[in-house]
């Protein structure tokens, strides 16, 4: 019961906000960064702005409805990257074993210890700030918990009778490794993924906060939330609108993983208590 | 356990040269230094002969690799180096600044631990109930806001509003000022808790063991107390020391809402300042803490269960 | 616009007067914030050039002389009297015979000299170097070439004599910070590191790095009957946000406000009575680099001042924390001519200009802006429309401070958008327009006109006080038809402070650094104890 609610009500917010920023310049009232007009500013919510104008005179809405874009492009892309280093490095180091795994458990313990939002922060500092850079600094810093698992995952499963079997028969290791063996990490390496990318819309709410997120012309949640700081006792509806986006968002992507893992995970199964 | 422990502490040697080397690539290629942070406000020039002469003093003159090299000399020595901002040892500095940091990193743990913790055990004892989809809906919200947000409100609620708490600052130390920080610092780690101890939970009471303890007609309460607290404490555990190292890299924003005089902000300072020196030693001393607490929670695991056999 | 300034710096002044016209309350504690970020640099105020750390340096420390923000001009403060010669190059000192260090000593003539010495020291880097270096003999010092500068000479324990390398005012030298007077000897000290000795009205009581500084009276301070308050505490916020919250919960006693703040505390009925504002002698500007090509041409630059409607974005979006600006010299300075009218917005006078220079259909180009609130993207953010209408189209780069910093003084950058200090002293803010002024001293735009040359040249050569000023306003409207900057605005600060704390100072130089001898808080303060 319980475990198809996470999943439907994580999916649905989910499945919202991706169709909000897919079909963002349709809805959109209008342009989310040439449209600024200063007669307009701090307006609150009304008829003609949904959500209220900000400081500089721009329609909330329709930027709140671009910045889905923005965020999920941050959520998914950097955890695409983390998503492919973790998976690639975890993989061959646990099949391979040796000192190439000795190798990549090494670099692991060493990413996990440097706490990523440091490491983050150093990166948009040399790269100076746009969604590039940021896009390569979460990409770089968040993939060792997806390098732990793929590795743990290929330890377990490289034992198994069908890999032995396709050994073998011939098959090469990279055959073996991508067709018998990341099929079956892909349930727990999804979760972590859907997991992640909240976490990376969070990660640059606070790099904005900390003087080094996305600038314009993109209309970031992050920086929306982190440059309207000092007006939330004059103007909240500034800032409350793309923090609520957020929330929607993370918990949303939290949920739908939480959801995935309940199914995906082969122990819990029998666990329909 | 001996050998463990020595292997452990050797390699973390490795680790600290790796990071101290990573780090200071990314420093020298950085752009903007020290001296144009210095007039950075558009108040004064900084004259050219003035830069000169701080070149000179922080021995940017040499190049990349002789920097570093005797960079690793000092290390090795346990000398950091001398601050470019404060002209004082960066042992100095960095210890001025730690214990507030420590302070808040172990209050948010403890939070998060002793609230999270049972309410996961709470959640796992009836799956499936309004308990466990409240509690988990509650955890889940907990990591879906933006700390500094999340802290502002609080700031806002407690201090202004209802007026139970300062709101900003440490105070004489007292108590009093560490609870809005480690509060909003530790909401993430104890929803995350919450949700690991349920899932650890729930997968242990279904394991081989403990129903064969149940078929064995041991009681319901005994099965709990015994099997379950062991092992669950042990993924626990894992997991606390793992959210050590995000909790000490979210702690900067705590610390620059609630101006903290911590080791986060300080780092957030001395990088907009290209105060290198203090950027290399508060980043290895950041990890170095972290090694020394998840060695420290892989031992409590091995005696908690005495299954776990380190080689 | 000038009346309305007229008007609110009276008020200001006005105020400050009023608060004298108490009789000022012995005790209690000045709960000060120092807003300009998370931490101090040190305890060593040779070392830092920021506004951050002259706010509690001008507790603990003082320099030869002091800023008098009621003349709006340097006074003598460690001196009782000065004497300059006939050429204007040496000025004799009498120094006050009443000055204690913290540690009991007394003040006298080694101590001025030991330290401006100091501040020459070759092996160490103080910005105070660039003030002292106008003392003949301070370059060989500088070099290693000489041990001691040769223009300072010793008369007796309380007379010493400067002679300077060109006609300048010793007091818009030797006011600042970073030349506080120190110990002779004492700063080599390990424990003045930590213990800073100085001839302040408080001496050091407790230090938290990253967090406060709190002072306590030193009794032997030459103001008899001063400082009223025992004890200043000043707390390191520099989140706005959070001191917001902090003085509505009368945690402390001083905040300086935000455009976002201004608008709130001037709504509210209670909080608009306690508001000091001061207009502060910096300019926000746009700089434009004359190698990039359309820059070069002066039409193209005065096409951008009238393509930019100033006035509704200092309305619209810095809440009027602001006023416009009509030149490169703020109005409080000797040099302001207040007959020149600013650029009006006249985007298709703009458009015409630029079609003279050759660009009918715009151009592109790149802006350099760092994410500061008041000077920075949002400001190029709001312009950005404004200038596409007119077909400029313009790129931010975002980059940050101590970036902006290097790229500007290298010239590596096409437009940049920055907040310069433009006073007190007009003729060295005026001087940045000279062309032998490299760009990386205060150039930034290269600017090159052999009338401003002869001008600068002329006042600095004169004894003749009108004369000077005279060159310097003319200096002032060529810059201003010139255009070499687009000419934003000029800071107006605004300080709310609580009820009882009286005797603020309206500092144009930087409202936020007080001379705290002068405030007390009365008994309605919570900290009146």
């Amino acid at each position: 019961m319980k475990i198809r609610a996470n999943l439907l009500i994580g999916g649905i917010l989910f499945a919202t906000v991706v169709v909000a920023g897919l079909l963002a310049p349709l809805l959109a009232h209008t342009d989310p960064v040439m449209d600024a007009n200063l007669m307009y500013a701090e307006e609150p919510p009304g008829a003609e702005f949904w959500f209220g104008t900000d400081a500089q005179g721009r329609d909330i809405y329709s930027r709140v409805l671009h910045g889905a874009r923005i965020s999920l492009t941050v959520g998914i892309v950097s955890q695409l990257i983390n998503t492919i280093i973790g998976v690639c490095l975890g993989l061959s180091a646990g099949y391979w074993g040796g000192w190439w795994d000795d190798f990549v458990s090494g670099l692991t313990n060493l990413m996990l210890a440097i706490p990523s939002l440091i490491f983050a922060l150093a990166i948009m500092a040399i790269l100076n700030p746009g969604l590039t850079s940021l896009l390569i600094a979460l990409g770089l810093t968040n993939w060792s918990f997806t390098c732990r698992l793929a590795r743990a995952s290929t330890l377990s499963l490289k034992s198994q009778g069908y890999v032995q079997a396709a050994k073998v028969l011939g098959y090469s290791d990279i055959r073996i490794m991508l067709t018998q063996l990341l099929p079956n990490m892909l349930g727990p390496i999804i979760v972590i993924g859907t997991l992640g990318m909240g976490g990376a819309v969070l990660a640059e709410a606070s790099l904005s906060f900390l003087g080094l997120g996305i600038r314009p012309p993109y209309p970031s949640w992050g920086s929306m939330l982190s440059d309207a700081r000092d007006q939330i006792t004059t103007a909240p509806w500034i800032s409350i609108f793309p923090g609520l986006a957020i929330f929607v968002t993370v918990l949303g992507l939290n949920l739908l993983g939480d959801g995935l893992r309940d199914i995906l995970d082969p122990q819990s199964r029998t666990r329909r208590i | 356990m001996a050998a463990f422990l020595l292997r452990r502490l050797l390699q973390t040697v490795p680790i600290l040269l790796a990071v101290a080397l990573i780090i200071f690539i990314l420093f020298s290629v950085i752009p903007g230094t020290f001296a144009s942070s210095m007039s950075d406000d558009g108040r004064s020039v900084i004259d050219v002969q003035v830069m000169e002469r701080m070149n000179k003093e922080f021995g940017f003159n040499d190049p990349v690799y002789v920097r570093f090299g005797k960079y690793v000399a000092q290390l090795v020595q346990l000398d950091l180096g001398t601050s470019f901002r404060t002209r004082q040892p960066v042992t100095k500095v960095l210890a001025e600044r730690m214990w507030p940091t420590l302070l808040l990193t172990f209050a948010s743990m403890l939070f998060s631990i002793v609230v999270g913790v049972p309410l996961g055990f709470i959640a796992a004892l009836r799956p499936g109930s309004w308990v466990d989809t409240v509690s988990m809906v509650g955890a889940v919200s907990g990591l879906s806001l933006p700390k500094f947000w999340l802290g502002l409100l609080m700031m806002y609620l407690f201090a202004l509003v209802l007026g139970w708490l300062p709101s900003f600052g440490y105070g004489d130390g007292s108590l009093r000022y560490l609870v809005l920080p480690s509060i909003a610092l530790g909401v993430a780690p104890m929803a995350l808790l919450a949700r690991t101890t349920r899932a650890a939970v729930l997968e242990i009471m279904n394991a081989d063991f403990v129903r064969t303890a149940r078929a064995k007609g041991m009681s319901e309460r005994k099965v709990v107390q015994w099997h379950l607290t062991r092992n669950a404490l042990v993924i626990v555990l894992t997991t606390i020391g793992l959210q050590f190292g995000t909790v000490i890299g979210q702690a900067v924003v705590i610390e620059k809402l609630f101006s903290w005089p911590g080791l986060g902000s300080l780092l957030v300072d001395s990088v907009t300042l290209r105060d290198i020196p203090v950027v290399q030693g508060a980043i290895l001393l950041i990890v170095l803490s972290f090694l020394v607490i998840n060695t420290l929670v892989d031992v409590l695991c091995a005696l908690i269960d005495p299954r776990i056999k380190y080689t | 616009m000038l009346k309305r300034l007229l008007i609110t710096t009276a008020i200001a002044l006005a105020i400050g007067g009023v608060a004298e016209a108490q009789t000022p309350r012995k005790g209690g504690t000045i709960r000060f914030t120092a807003p300009y970020g998370s931490s101090f640099a040190n305890l060593d105020i040779h070392t830092s050039n920021r506004a951050q750390d002259e706010i509690w340096a001008k507790a603990i420390h003082r320099s030869l002389y002091n800023w008098d923000a009621a003349a709006g001009k340097p006074v003598l403060e460690l001196a009782k009297s000065v004497e300059a010669s006939g050429d204007g190059l040496t000025y004799t000192f009498k120094l006050r015979d009443d000055a204690y260090f913290h540690n009991g000593r007394k003040l006298s003539a080694d101590d001025i000299i030991w330290t401006y010495n100091h501040l020459m020291d070759g092996g160490k880097a103080y910005p105070g170097a660039r003030y002292v270096r106008m003392i003949k003999g301070a370059v060989d010092v500088e070099k290693g070439q000489a041990k001691t500068i040769s223009g300072l000479r010793k008369i007796d324990d309380n007379t010493f004599e400067m002679t300077l390398t060109e006609r300048i005012d010793p007091g818009f030298y030797f006011w600042t910070a970073t030349t506080s007077i120190y110990p002779a000897g004492e700063s080599q000290n390990e424990a003045f590191a930590s213990n800073p000795i100085g001839l302040g009205p408080y001496k050091l009581a407790e230090y938290v790095p990253g967090s406060r500084l709190v002072a306590e009276r030193w009794d032997k301070f030459y103001n008899t009957g001063k400082p009223y308050a025992d004890k200043v505490a000043i707390m390191i916020m520099g989140e706005a946000s959070a001191r917001d919250v902090a003085f509505r919960n009368k945690e402390i006693d001083a905040s300086i406000l935000g455009p976002a703040q201004y608008v709130a505390y001037k709504n509210d009925p209670e909080l608009s009575k306690g508001l000091l504002e001061v207009a502060e002698v910096y300019t926000r500007v746009m700089g434009m680099n004359p190698e990039f090509k359309p820059f070069a041409d002066k039409r193209v630059r005065q096409a951008i001042n009238y393509a930019i409607d100033a006035d509704l974005i200092i309305k619209r979006l810095v809440k009027d924390k602001a006023y416009r600006a009509t030149s490169w010299l703020p109005p409080t300075s000797p040099g302001f001519d207040k007959s020149v009218k600013p650029y009006p917005y006249d985007p298709e006078k703009a458009k015409k200009l630029l079609a003279e220079a050759g660009y009918p259909n715009g151009f592109e180009f790149e802006w350099t802006a760092t994410s500061n609130e008041s000077w920075g993207i949002p400001i190029a953010e709001a312009v950005i429309p404004m200038l596409e209408k007119v077909g400029i189209k313009a790129k931010i780069k975002p980059v940050e401070g101590s970036v902006l910093s290097e790229v500007v003084r290298k010239g590596e950058y096409q437009a940049f958008l920055w907040s310069l200090s433009t006073g007190p002293d007009p003729q060295a803010a005026l001087k940045c327009f000279h062309s032998k002024t490299p760009q990386t001293a205060c150039n930034y735009t290269l600017f090159k006109n052999e009338e401003v040359d002869k001008l600068l040249d002329e006042a600095g050569s004169t004894n003749d006080a009108t004369k000077k000023v005279e060159n310097l306003t003319k200096v002032n409207n060529i810059v201003f038809d010139e255009a070499p900057y687009w000419f934003f605005n000029y800071n107006k600060a605004v300080m709310a402070h609580q009820p009882w704390l009286k005797g603020l100072q309206p500092n144009a130089t930087e409202l936020a650094i007080q001379n705290f001898e002068e405030m007390w808080v009365d008994e309605s303060s919570p900290a009146a104890k």
